[in-house]
C-alpha cells in the first residue's frame, strides 16, 4: 500500500506551501465528517464550512471539496463536466487534482474510483467501489416555493412538502406535465425531497437503488448531501401524470450510433440536427467496440 | 336546524382563553381591565389585555356567532383557534385533535399544522390573507388537497371544480390567478378553500366586511346553503347583527376581550340583557 508520503517521493513532487491535496487536515476532517452525517441521513443537507478554493465560488467549488477531501493513494480520479472530460473546467480541475494529490487520472468511467461530475451521471453503470461527486449550484429543492432559508429548513423538519407540489399542480395546469428538465425534485429514503443537481431526467431514475455512492457539494451555498447505495429515490410525480425521461425520437448517436444514452442535438449547417452522446468516454468505448456495462 | 342536545359532547370546547399583548404582563392586568372598567390596556403595565376568560362551546352542526365592536377581542379568538397567535392561558379541546383529550394549544408544530390544513379551515376578512394570490385558484384549492395527500391531478381537479361550482365562481376562471379577481370572487375562492377537505370545523372572520351588499347577499346565501347541505360546524365572527342573525344558532357577544352575554341569537338579538347587547341591538335596526 502506497502511502502520500510515498506517492510524493515517486512522483518526485513537492507540495510546499500546501498540505496534501490542497485542504489542510483539520479541514479535510471536517468536510469529512459533513459528509458522514449526509450518508447517515440521506437527502438532508448538511452545512459545512465552505473554503477558498482556487476556482471561483459556482465553478464547482463544493464538488472540487468533497473529493479533495476523500482523495489518497489507490485513487484514481475523473472529471467530466456535462459528460465531456475535454471541457474546459473538467480539464483545470483534473490537473489541479493531478498537481496537488499525485494520484492517476483516467477518462474510463469503469477505472475511476471517484468521479467528480457536473449536470450528468455517466451512462456507463457506477458500481460499488465508486463514488460520483455532483458539483451543485443550489443545493434547496424549496427555493422556488419559500424565499427563506431558516423557513425551508422548518419545512423539511416537518417533512411539509405541500407546496411543493402545488407547484408542480400548477406547472401540470398550465404546461400539461411537470416540465422541469434539469434538476428533477426527488424523495428520498422516503423522507427529504432533494434536488438531484441540473442532470437531466435521463439520469434521474440511476440514484434509485444504485450500486455506488452519490455525493453532492454545493460550495457557495455551504451544503453536503448524500445518497448511499442501494437507497430508494423517487421522482416527484401525480400518479395520473407520471415520470418520463426524455427520449430522442429514435435518434442514434452520429459519432457510435448508440441509441440507449442520453443524446445532445447540435444544429448543422443544412439546419438540421444532429445528435450525439453526452457523455464522451462512453461514445468512445461504444466506438471502439468495448463492452459497456448499461444501467 | 340542529339542535345542540343532539350529540354528547360538544366539538370544541373553549375554556378560559386569555391573551395578552405585551411586553412584560403584570398580574393585575386581567382585574384591571374589562367592560366594568371599560378599557383593555392595564394601567399598571400597558400590556392590551385583547381578551380574558372566553368559555365557550359549539356542538356538531352548531354555527355559533361572536359579535361585538371592534377590538372586543373576537378576531383574537378566532386566530387562537386557528393556531395564528399562541394565547397566555386558557385551553381548547377539539373533538378533532387527540380525541378532544389534549389542548390545541398544547400541539406540536407538525400536530398544528394538521389542524389547520386537515381539521380546520378559516375564512379571513381579508382574502389576501387565505389565499396566495399568485397561486391559480384551482391551485389554492389544490394545496389542501395536496397537503392530504391526493396524487392524482384528476381527481384535484374534480373536487376543486365541484366547490368552484357551488361557491359560483365561474370555471372557466378555475386556472386564473386570483389576483385578478373581483373581491367578492376572491372572498368565494377563499370560502371553497377553507371548505374543500371537509375540515370539521370552519372559521369565518368578518367574511362580508368590504364586500357590496348584493355580494353580501349572495356570499351569505352561499355559506347558509353549505351549511344547510352540508351540516357545517362553524364559528363565525362579525359585528353586522344582521349576518350573525342569518347564520348562527347561538351569540357569544364580546365587549373589552371579555364575553358579556350568550345565549340562542333570537333570543338575545329579541331580548338583549347586558347593556351593551342592548346597545348594539337598538343601533342595528
Amino acid at each position: 500500500m502506497t502511502t502520500v508520503h510515498g506517492l510524493i517521493e515517486a512522483r518526485e513532487m513537492t507540495f510546499t506551501g500546501y498540505s496534501y491535496a490542497l485542504i489542510d487536515d483539520m479541514a479535510k476532517r471536517e468536510i469529512r465528517r459533513a459528509l458522514l452525517k449526509a450518508v447517515a441521513v440521506p437527502g438532508h443537507q448538511i452545512p459545512f464550512g465552505s473554503r477558498e478554493m482556487p476556482i471561483a465560488r459556482g465553478w464547482g467549488t463544493g464538488g472540487l471539496q468533497v473529493t479533495l477531501s476523500l482523495l489518497g493513494p489507490g485513487d484514481v480520479v475523473k472529471v467530466i463536466d456535462q459528460g465531456d472530460d475535454a471541457g474546459v473546467n473538467a480539464s483545470n480541475l483534473r490537473r489541479l487534482v493531478e498537481q496537488m494529490t499525485g494520484l492517476d487520472t483516467t477518462g474510463a468511467t469503469s477505472e475511476a474510483s471517484v468521479i467528480q461530475s457536473r449536470h450528468r451521471i455517466p451512462d456507463e453503470r457506477l458500481n460499488e467501489r465508486q463514488i460520483l461527486v455532483l458539483q451543485v449550484p443550489n443545493p434547496e429543492p424549496l427555493r422556488a416555493v419559500e424565499r427563506s432559508v431558516a423557513q425551508a429548513a422548518l419545512m423539511h423538519a416537518e417533512q411539509d412538502y405541500a407546496r411543493m407540489w402545488l407547484a408542480l399542480y400548477e406547472d401540470v395546469v398550465r404546461r400539461g406535465e411537470v416540465s422541469r428538465g434539469a434538476g428533477y425534485p426527488v424523495m428520498v429514503n422516503h423522507r427529504y425531497v432533494m434536488t438531484p443537481s441540473p442532470i437531466p431526467r435521463w439520469d434521474v431514475p440511476k440514484l434509485h437503488q444504485a450500486d455506488a455512492l452519490y455525493l453532492f457539494g454545493a460550495g457557495r451555498e455551504k451544503r453536503v448531501y448524500a445518497v448511499p447505495p442501494h437507497t430508494d429515490v423517487v421522482p416527484l410525480a401525480f400518479e395520473d401524470y407520471p415520470f418520463h425521461v426524455e427520449h430522442f425520437d429514435g435518434h442514434a448517436c452520429a459519432s457510435c450510433g448508440s441509441t440507449s444514452s442520453y443524446l445532445e442535438a447540435s444544429p448543422t449547417d443544412d439546419g438540421g440536427l444532429r445528435y450525439r452522446c453526452s457523455d464522451t468516454a462512453y461514445c468512445e468505448r461504444v466506438r471502439e467496440g468495448k463492452e459497456t456495462v448499461q444501467w | 336546524m340542529v339542535t345542540a342536545t343532539a350529540t354528547a359532547a360538544p366539538l370544541l370546547s373553549v375554556q378560559g382563553l386569555t391573551t395578552i399583548h405585551g411586553e412584560a404582563p403584570c398580574a393585575a392586568c386581567v382585574a384591571l381591565t374589562g367592560p366594568e372598567a371599560d378599557r383593555n390596556q392595564c394601567p399598571e403595565c400597558g400590556s392590551i389585555v385583547a381578551c380574558a376568560g372566553v368559555s365557550f362551546d359549539v356542538w356538531p352542526g352548531e354555527v355559533l356567532g361572536i359579535v361585538g365592536e371592534s377590538g372586543s377581542g373576537k378576531s383574537t379568538v378566532l386566530q387562537c383557534l386557528y393556531q395564528d397567535l399562541q394565547p397566555a392561558v386558557g385551553a381548547a379541546y377539539f373533538g378533532g385533535f387527540a380525541e378532544g383529550q389534549r389542548s390545541i394549544w398544547d400541539a406540536d408544530r407538525r400536530e398544528r399544522r394538521e389542524l389547520r390544513t386537515q381539521s380546520i379551515g378559516m375564512v379571513y376578512q381579508n382574502p389576501r390573507q387565505g389565499l396566495n394570490l399568485m397561486v391559480t385558484a384551482g391551485g389554492n384549492i389544490a394545496e389542501r388537497l395536496l397537503d392530504a395527500n391526493w396524487r392524482r391531478v384528476g381527481d384535484i381537479r374534480e373536487k376543486a371544480s365541484d366547490y368552484l361550482q357551488r361557491t359560483e365562481v365561474p370555471l372557466p376562471r378555475m386556472d386564473d390567478f386570483p389576483a385578478f379577481f373581483s373581491g367578492g370572487m376572491q372572498q368565494r375562492v377563499q370560502i371553497a378553500k377553507a371548505l374543500a377537505n371537509s375540515p370539521q370545523l370552519v372559521l369565518l372572520d368578518e367574511l362580508t366586511t368590504g364586500l357590496d351588499v348584493s355580494v353580501q347577499a349572495g356570499v351569505l346565501d352561499l355559506v347558509r346553503d353549505i351549511q344547510r347541505d352540508y351540516g357545517l360546524t362553524a364559528v363565525i365572527v362579525s359585528h353586522d347583527l344582521g349576518v350573525i342573525r342569518l347564520l348562527a344558532d347561538r351569540t357569544l357577544v364580546m365587549k373589552q376581550g371579555r364575553v358579556v352575554e350568550s345565549g340562542l341569537t333570537d333570543q338575545i338579538l329579541e331580548d338583549p340583557q347586558h347593556p351593551y347587547t342592548q346597545l348594539l341591538v337598538n343601533c342595528a335596526t
